[in-house]
């Protein structure tokens, strides 16, 4: 025990702290795909989870918030949305890429569109 | 005076079909319907090559496999610039019997409605059981979720008026497609009509790995679902 933490505390802490740290510096270099909204998604995530594990006593603050008894169960029912609305999120971002790649491959075959039937075709 | 013949357009998805692309094309032309877009969807076959020799045939070919939706999305958009009046889809496989193509856009000439939809189950005469029972099934699914019954809603082989095909907007990539296109005639108020067609069910036909399957059924209604609160 270190500072009296455990040491899953302080991998957790250190591995949640280390993701907010890329997620800060992606954003504020404006890298490609970079949004505030992912930023804000990044905090909340990895934020949260370096806090309960620091904090454990703050589920209950929680547990109180969300109207839920037990801690344990707000936290597990917090985490099965947050990875709902992470898959949400996924699904969303492969369908809009699976539209485009065949926007793309529409566009490539139309241009073989003859501008009058190639009735004349040998 | 003399009425202004409407330019009718053909459009056949097509997917490894090149044992039969030809007999479809040649079967349609019989039936006097010349104007013909074969979109190939990526085929690892001679779909593309053989539909492209046939002469008067527009053959386009997508690079990559993008599904039925996709494919038949592109032979529409093709057909507009074609400046078609109707187009037809008709599937590639020879399922379909090109005698009924005039039925199927009589109402549309007459201006009686803007879609015909061809359905197999008024006559399942021939047709498997379980093909019988699927149908239903995405009939009771398109109903519950788009709100409109059709006897047939898996058909692919539907006729479009001018005013339909600029109206209706689909996004679906694979067969969810043509559930998506009952949605589109209800959301876009267009008339239809439905329309007995004859199936001929070939040894050929029921044997492609990539027709609807029981799990490709439940893939399709996650697709219907999603694309409804997506």
């Amino acid at each position: 025990m270190i500072f009296g933490l455990q040491l899953y505390q302080i991998i957790i802490a250190a591995l949640s702290a280390v993701m907010i740290y890329k997620g800060m510096a992606e954003y504020i270099r404006r890298e490609a795909g970079q949004t505030l909204l992912k930023l804000l998604v990044r905090l909340v995530v990895w934020g949260g989870m370096g806090a309960v594990v620091v904090f454990p006593s703050i589920t209950n603050i929680f547990a109180r918030v969300i109207g839920i008894e037990g801690n344990v169960n707000a936290a597990i029912l917090t985490g099965f949305l947050l990875i709902f609305l992470i898959i949400f999120k996924m699904f969303s971002a492969i369908e809009k890429l699976e539209q485009n790649i065949s926007m793309l491959a529409r566009n490539d075959a139309l241009k073989n569109v003859p501008r009058e039937n190639n009735s004349n075709k040998q | 005076m003399e009425t202004k013949q409407p330019k009718v357009y053909l459009v056949i998805p097509a997917f490894n079909e090149g044992e039969i692309i030809v007999d479809v094309i040649d079967d349609i032309k019989k039936h006097g319907f010349s104007n013909i877009i074969v979109v190939d969807d990526g085929s690892k076959d001679d779909t593309y090559e053989k539909a492209n020799n046939v002469i008067g045939v527009t053959a386009l070919k997508h690079k990559l496999n993008r599904g039925y939706g996709a494919t038949v999305k592109t032979g529409v958009e093709a057909a507009k610039m074609l400046d078609a009046d109707i187009v037809v889809t008709f599937d590639g496989d020879g399922q379909h019997d090109p005698g009924d193509i005039a039925e199927m856009i009589s109402p549309i000439v007459n201006s009686d409605c803007d879609v015909v939809l061809g359905t197999r189950l008024l006559d399942t005469a021939g047709m498997p059981f379980y093909k019988i029972i699927a149908n239903q099934v995405g009939n009771f699914f398109t109903w519950l979720l788009f709100g409109i019954w059709v006897t047939d809603s898996q058909s692919g082989f539907r006729a479009f008026s001018r005013n339909a095909i600029e109206k209706i907007k689909t996004k679906s990539e694979r067969y969810e497609y043509s559930s998506e296109i009952i949605r589109e005639i209800k959301h876009k108020k267009l008339k239809f009509k439905e329309a007995p067609i004859k199936v001929r069910y070939t040894q050929y036909s029921m044997g492609k790995a990539q027709k609807q399957t029981f799990t490709n059924g439940l893939k399709t209604l996650f697709k219907m679902v999603w694309n409804l609160i997506s």
